[in-house]
C-alpha cells in the first residue's frame, strides 16, 4: 500500500505550500547520505557533452528550426537518448536546436538566426507579417522622447522585442494537482468574472482566462505527444518531476523571456522522493538519478538571441533559477535531503552555470547544510546566496528568485520586468543642462551647464531634478512595453500557474551606481571641474584631491549611495504604474555593465570614457582598498527595503586568501556570509578563484574547458563571455592578502 | 586607566585590513601598527617600518573594528605591523576595550620584546621568526619561554628565502627550537617591490629569487622529519 499524504486545505484550494507545510522532511544532517552519478547518468552526460562541444564549435548555436514558430504543439517529441532518459522533453524536436519565436518580435528572430547562419523560413515572414509582435505595438506608442533616451542607453535593456521573462509559473500545482483541476479552477473563476461588470479590466481577465485554460489543454496535449498523461495528479516521484518539467518546458517552448525561472521545486520533488523511498520503491542512487536527469534537461534548455543581446547578457544565459534552502514561518528549515542532492548534481555531472542555484541563506539553516554549500562554492563557484531572514518577513516562506535577485512568492505574484536606468549618464545628464554627452543631443528639459568647480549642493539639487524627469518617463515607458506584452505576448502557461488575482511588481532598477556615487563624493569632498572640448561637450573632468569612496565602509561615501536609492525609488513611485503594479528597484547590471560603460562618457570619479561600471551594487574595481568585509559592509548598508527587486554583489576571493585549507576555507566562507546577511544585506555571489588560473583560461580555453564564474547574479561558462567581459572579471578586485 | 582614558589613548598605524582568512584562525581584521624596531631585507610591509603613518585613538580604532564583528563567529582582530608591541599603552588599551566588547584578539610581533604585560592579555600570538641573515634564536628561545610563562598559545611563521635560509642546517635549527608550536612556512615572495619603489626605498631582497613551491615542500619535508624525529 502507498503511503497517503497527510491532509491538508490544499485539498480543497491551490495551496503548493499547504501541501509541502504538512508533508515535508526537513533534514539537518551533513551531505555523506549522497550518491554519486549511476552508469547511465554518466553515459547521458557524456552524450550531452558532446552535443554542447559541438554547439560550441559551431559558434553557439547547434542547430535552428526556422520553419515553425515555437510552442507547445509544434514539435513532435524529442529526446537526447530516448532509451536512457528518465524524465523526457526537449524544447523542439532534438537537443539544443533552438525554436524560433517572434511574438516578441520578427526582427529580433530574423537577425538572430542570419547572425548564426540560418534564413528565416517565408512561410514564417508570411505569417507573421499579418500579425502585431509586441515589439510592433510597442512601437506603435512609443514617444520621440523615449526613443531618444533608449537609443542614447540612458534606459536600456528593455524587454520591447523579446519576452518580458522574470516570471515564475507554479510548475509544480501541475504534479500536485494535474491537469484537469487545474483547468476545472480556472472555469470556476471564470465563471465568477463572467458575473461582474464588463469593464475593461474584467474583460481582460476574462480574455486572459480563456488563453490560461487553453493552453492548459495544450499543455496536456503536448505531454501526450510523449505518451505521458498528465491529467491527473502525479502518483510517485518519477511522475512528480516529469509533471513539473513538462510544466516548465512548456512555459519555455510559449517564451522566450530573458530569465525563465523555475521557482523552488527542490523541497517539494522531496516529499514524493520521500514516500517513494519509505514505501521501497526508490533507493539513494534513484532519487539522486532523477534529479541529475532533470538537471541536464534544464542544462541543454536554449533561447534563440541575436549576438547584440549575448554583448547585454553575456554567456548564453537562460536563468533557470532554482531556488534551495530557507527557513519556514515555523521555524523548521526547509532543508530537505533533495536541496543536497540537488547541489549534488555540480558534483556529479560537474560545474555549471544553469539551473542557477540559488541558496536561500538563513543564520538558522543547518550548520551542515551551510558547510556543504560553501564546500560547493569553493570547488565549482556555481552557486549564489539570498538572504532568507530579509525575504521571508516580506514573502513569505514559498517564494522564489526569477532572474537573479527577484523574488516573488510562487504562484501569488508576477513582476513587469523593467531593466534599469543608467545613473551615471543621467548625471552627466544633469551637469550638462539635459543632454546627452556622446552627442551632444537635447534629451530632457533644458537646464544649466556646469561650468568651473563643481558645487555639491548645486549639482545634487540638478541631478534630483532629472531624476524626477527620467522617473515618470520610466515608468511611462514600462507601462507601454508591459500594456503591449499582455496584449500581444501574454505568458498563457506561466499565468494559468498563478492565481487568477495576481499581484504585480513593476520591477524598475539601476545601473552604474557605484561610479555616480564616487562621482558624486568627487565633487562633494574633492575639487572637480568639467573639461569642455571644441563642441562644447564635456569630454572629461579635472578631479583635484581625494575623496572617499564607496566600498571602504566609509559612511561619507555610502551615505551617498543609500540616499541615492531612497530618492530614486521615492521618485518612481510618483507616476502610477500599469495594472496597478507595485514600483520595485534592483541594482543589478548582470554582465551588462561593459555595455553600459560603453555607453557613458568620462565621469567625475576618474572613470575613462567608455570603460566598464562595476556590476549591480558593486564597489569600482580596485577601489576598495580596504579589504573584503568592509566592501562587503558598504554593499549592506543599501536598503532592501526600497531596493525589493534585489541588490547584487558579487565577491571574488582567490582560495589562498580565504583560508589555509579546504575546511578552514569553507568555515570562513560561512562566517562571512553569516557576517554580511546579518546585517541585513541581500545578495552574494561567490567567486573562489585564483585570478591566474582565470588568466590561464582566459589564454587557453582548451585547457579549462568549464570554468564556471559568477558574475551578478548568475553563473556564467567563462569561455561563453566575450573577450571585453573577461577583462572585466579579471580587473574587478580579486579579494586577497597573500 | 579609567575608560575615557583608555578611549584616548593615542597611536600610530598605517591601515587596517579587514577580512583576512590567514592572519589567526576565522576571519580577521588585521591593524597594521607603525613603526619596526627591525629592518628585515625581505621585509612585506615597508610602509610600515617608520612611525607616523595614521593619528588613531584606542576607542576610535575600537569602534571601527567593532563593525566586523558579525563576522568574528571564529575569527577576529589581529594586531600586525610594524611591530605592535613598540607602543605598548595603545596597544594594552585597545585590547582592553576590544575584550569589553568580546572580541578575540591575537597579535603578530618579531619577537624582539618579550613584554610578559602585553602577552598576558593578549588571547594568541604569532611570532615570526627571522633567520635569514643570522643563526642566533635565543632571542626566540627567551620570547617563547615568556610565552609559556603566561600560558598563551603561540603560534610562529618563518619567510623562506631561497639561499638563506632554506638549508637543512637552518631549517633543523628552527625545528628545534620550536618543537611542537604549530608552525608555518611563508614563501619569500617580491610582490611588494613596487612598494619600496613608491617609497623611495631599496628593498634589499630584490635580487633573490621567489620562493617556489618545490622548494617549500622540501623545507616542509626537512622541518617534519626533524619535529618527528624528537
Amino acid at each position: 500500500m502507498q503511503t497517503v499524504f497527510n491532509k491538508g486545505s490544499y485539498e480543497t484550494n491551490i495551496d503548493v505550500r499547504d501541501f509541502i507545510q504538512k508533508n515535508y522532511t526537513p533534514y539537518t544532517g551533513g551531505a555523506e547520505f549522497l550518491s554519486g552519478p549511476t552508469e547511465r547518468t554518466a553515459r547521458l552526460m557524456d552524450k550531452i557533452n558532446g552535443l554542447l562541444k559541438a554547439e560550441s564549435e559551431k559558434g553557439g548555436v547547434l542547430d535552428v528550426d526556422t520553419e515553425r514558430v515555437s510552442s507547445l504543439l509544434t514539435y513532435p517529441a524529442g529526446y537526447v537518448d530516448r532509451e536512457n532518459e528518465i524524465i523526457v522533453g526537449l524544447q523542439t524536436d532534438a537537443p539544443l536546436k533552438r525554436g524560433v519565436n517572434p511574438f516578441g518580435g520578427i526582427r529580433m528572430a530574423r537577425q538572430a538566426c542570419e547572425a548564426y547562419g540560418f534564413k528565416l523560413s517565408d512561410k514564417v515572414e508570411e505569417e507573421f507579417s499579418y500579425k502585431t509582435t509586441h515589439n510592433d505595438g510597442v512601437f506603435h506608442v512609443y514617444t520621440d522622447e523615449m526613443k531618444a533616451v533608449r537609443h542614447a542607453g540612458l534606459l536600456t535593456g528593455l524587454p520591447d522585442a523579446y519576452g518580458r521573462g522574470r516570471i515564475i509559473g507554479d510548475y509544480r500545482r501541475v504534479a500536485l494537482y494535474g491537469v484537469d483541476r487545474l483547468i476545472a479552477e480556472k472555469e470556476k473563476d471564470r465563471r465568477a468574472y463572467g458575473k461582474k461588470q464588463m469593464s475593461e479590466e474584467n474583460i481582460r481577465t476574462l480574455e486572459e482566462l480563456f488563453k490560461q485554460i487553453d493552453f492548459l489543454k495544450k499543455l496536456k496535449e503536448m505531454a501526450l505527444l510523449y505518451g505521458i498523461d498528465i491529467s491527473a495528479p502525479a502518483t510517485n516521484a518519477r511522475e512528480a518531476i516529469q509533471w513539473t518539467y513538462f510544466a516548465y518546458l512548456a512555459a519555455i517552448k510559449e517564451q522566450n523571456g530573458a530569465a525563465m525561472s523555475l521557482g523552488r521545486v527542490s523541497t517539494f520533488f522531496d516529499i514524493y522522493i520521500e514516500r517513494d523511498m519509505r514505501d521501497g520503491l526508490l533507493d539513494e542512487k534513484g532519487a539522486q538519478e532523477l534529479i541529475d536527469d532533470f538537471v541536464m534537461k534544464l542544462r541543454i534548455t536554449r533561447q534563440l538571441r541575436t549576438p547584440e543581446y549575448n554583448d547585454l547578457f553575456g554567456g548564453d544565459p537562460t536563468w533557470t533559477t532554482e531556488s534551495l534552502g530557507g527557513m519556514g514561518e515555523d521555524g523548521r528549515t526547509l532543508v530537505t535531503r533533495t536541496s543536497f542532492r540537488m547541489l549534488n548534481t555540480l558534483y556529479n555531472l560537474g560545474a555549471a552555470p544553469e539551473p542557477n542555484l540559488t541558496v536561500l541563506w538563513s543564520e538558522k539553516l543547518p550548520e551542515p547544510f551551510k558547510n556543504f554549500c560553501a564546500k560547493v562554492s569553493i570547488d565549482t563557484d556555481s552557486i549564489q546566496y539570498e538572504n532568507d531572514d530579509v525575504m521571508r518577513p516580506i514573502y513569505g516562506d514559498d517564494y522564489g528568485i526569477a532572474c537573479c535577485v527577484s523574488a516573488m512568492k510562487i504562484g501569488k505574484q508576477m513582476q513587469f520586468f523593467g531593466a534599469r536606468c543608467n545613473l551615471a549618464k543621467l548625471l552627466l545628464l544633469s551637469l550638462y543642462g539635459g543632454k546627452d554627452e556622446k552627442s551632444g543631443k537635447q534629451l530632457g528639459p533644458e537646464g544649466e551647464s556646469f561650468k568651473g568647480v563643481l558645487s555639491y549642493d548645486k549639482v545634487r539639487a540638478a541631478y534630483s531634478k532629472y531624476i524626477g524627469w527620467l522617473c515618470n518617463l520610466y515608468v511611462n515607458t514600462l507601462n507601454v512595453i508591459h500594456y503591449m506584452h499582455d496584449k500581444y505576448a501574454y505568458e498563457k502557461i506561466q499565468m494559468a500557474l498563478h492565481d487568477t488575482e495576481v499581484e504585480r511588481f513593476l520591477a524598475c532598477g539601476v545601473a552604474g551606481l557605484s561610479v555616480a556615487v564616487d562621482s558624486l563624493s568627487a565633487i562633494k569632498y574633492a575639487k572637480v571641474t568639467p573639461v569642455y572640448n571644441e563642441e562644447g561637450i564635456i569630454c572629461d573632468f579635472r578631479t583635484e584631491g581625494d575623496f572617499p569612496k564607496y566600498g571602504n565602509d566609509d559612511d561619507r561615501a555610502d551615505r551617498i549611495a543609500v540616499e541615492l536609492l531612497e530618492e530614486f525609488s521615492a521618485c518612481l513611485k510618483e507616476t502610477p504604474a500599469y495594472r496597478n503594479a507595485k514600483h520595485t528597484l534592483s541594482v543589478l547590471t548582470i554582465t551588462s555593465n561593459v555595455v553600459y560603460g560603453k555607453k557613458t562618457g568620462a565621469t567625475p570619479d576618474g572613470r575613462a570614457a567608455g570603460d566598464p561600471f562595476a556590476p549591480g551594487a558593486n564597489p569600482m574595481h580596485n577601489r576598495d582598498v580596504s579589504g573584503a568585509l568592509a566592501s562587503l559592509n558598504s554593499v549592506a548598508k543599501l536598503p532592501y527595503d526600497c531596493c525589493r527587486d534585489g541588490i547584487s554583489n558579487t565577491f571574488s576571493i582567490v582560495p589562498s586568501a580565504l583560508g589555509q585549507d579546504r575546511e578552514d576555507r569553507a568555515e570562513n566562507l560561512c562566517d562571512l556570509l553569516d557576517g554580511y546577511f546579518g546585517q541585513g544585506a541581500h545578495h552574494l555571489n561567490v567567486n573562489v578563484f585564483d585570478r591566474e588560473k582565470l588568466v590561464l583560461a582566459m589564454e587557453h580555453p582548451e585547457l579549462y574547458p568549464n570554468v564556471t564564474i559568477r558574475v551578478s547574479g548568475y553563473a556564467v561558462n567563462f569561455h561563453k563571455l566575450s573577450r571585453a567581459h573577461q577583462l572585466e572579471v579579471l580587473k574587478r578586485t580579486y579579494h586577497g592578502r597573500i | 586607566m579609567d575608560r575615557s582614558e583608555l578611549w584616548n589613548t593615542a597611536g600610530s598605524i598605517d591601515s587596517v585590513y579587514c577580512g583576512s582568512g590567514v592572519d589567526g584562525k576565522g576571519l580577521r581584521c588585521v591593524v597594521f601598527f607603525s613603526g619596526c624596531n627591525l629592518r628585515c631585507p625581505f621585509c612585506h610591509n615597508p610602509e610600515t617600518l617608520f612611525k607616523g603613518g595614521e593619528q588613531i585613538r584606542a576607542g576610535e580604532l575600537a569602534e571601527r573594528l567593532m563593525k566586523y564583528k558579525p563576522y568574528f563567529r571564529r575569527g577576529g582582530v589581529t594586531l600586525s605591523g610594524g611591530e605592535p608591541f613598540l607602543q605598548k599603552k595603545f596597544l594594552l588599551s585597545l585590547v582592553d576595550l576590544l575584550h569589553a566588547q568580546g572580541i578575540h584578539v591575537l597579535a603578530e610581533t618579531n619577537g624582539q620584546i618579550a613584554d610578559g604585560e602585553i602577552l598576558s592579555v593578549l588571547d594568541g600570538v604569532i611570532v615570526d621568526i627571522k633567520n635569514q641573515e643570522g643563526e642566533d634564536l635565543s632571542v626566540y628561545r627567551r620570547f617563547i619561554v615568556e610565552c609559556g610563562r603566561h600560558n598563551i598559545s603561540v603560534q610562529a611563521t618563518c619567510v623562506l628565502v631561497p639561499g638563506k635560509n632554506d638549508t637543512p642546517a637552518k631549517i633543523a635549527e628552527l625545528a628545534r627550537l620550536l618543537k611542537n608550536i604549530p608552525f608555518q612556512f611563508l614563501p619569500f615572495r617580491k610582490l611588494c617591490a613596487e612598494k619600496y619603489e613608491n617609497l623611495g626605498l631599496v628593498f634589499p631582497y630584490a635580487g633573490i629569487e621567489e620562493c617556489d613551491e618545490n622548494a617549500l615542500k622540501n623545507a616542509e619535508n626537512i622541518y617534519k622529519s626533524v619535529v618527528f624525529d624528537k
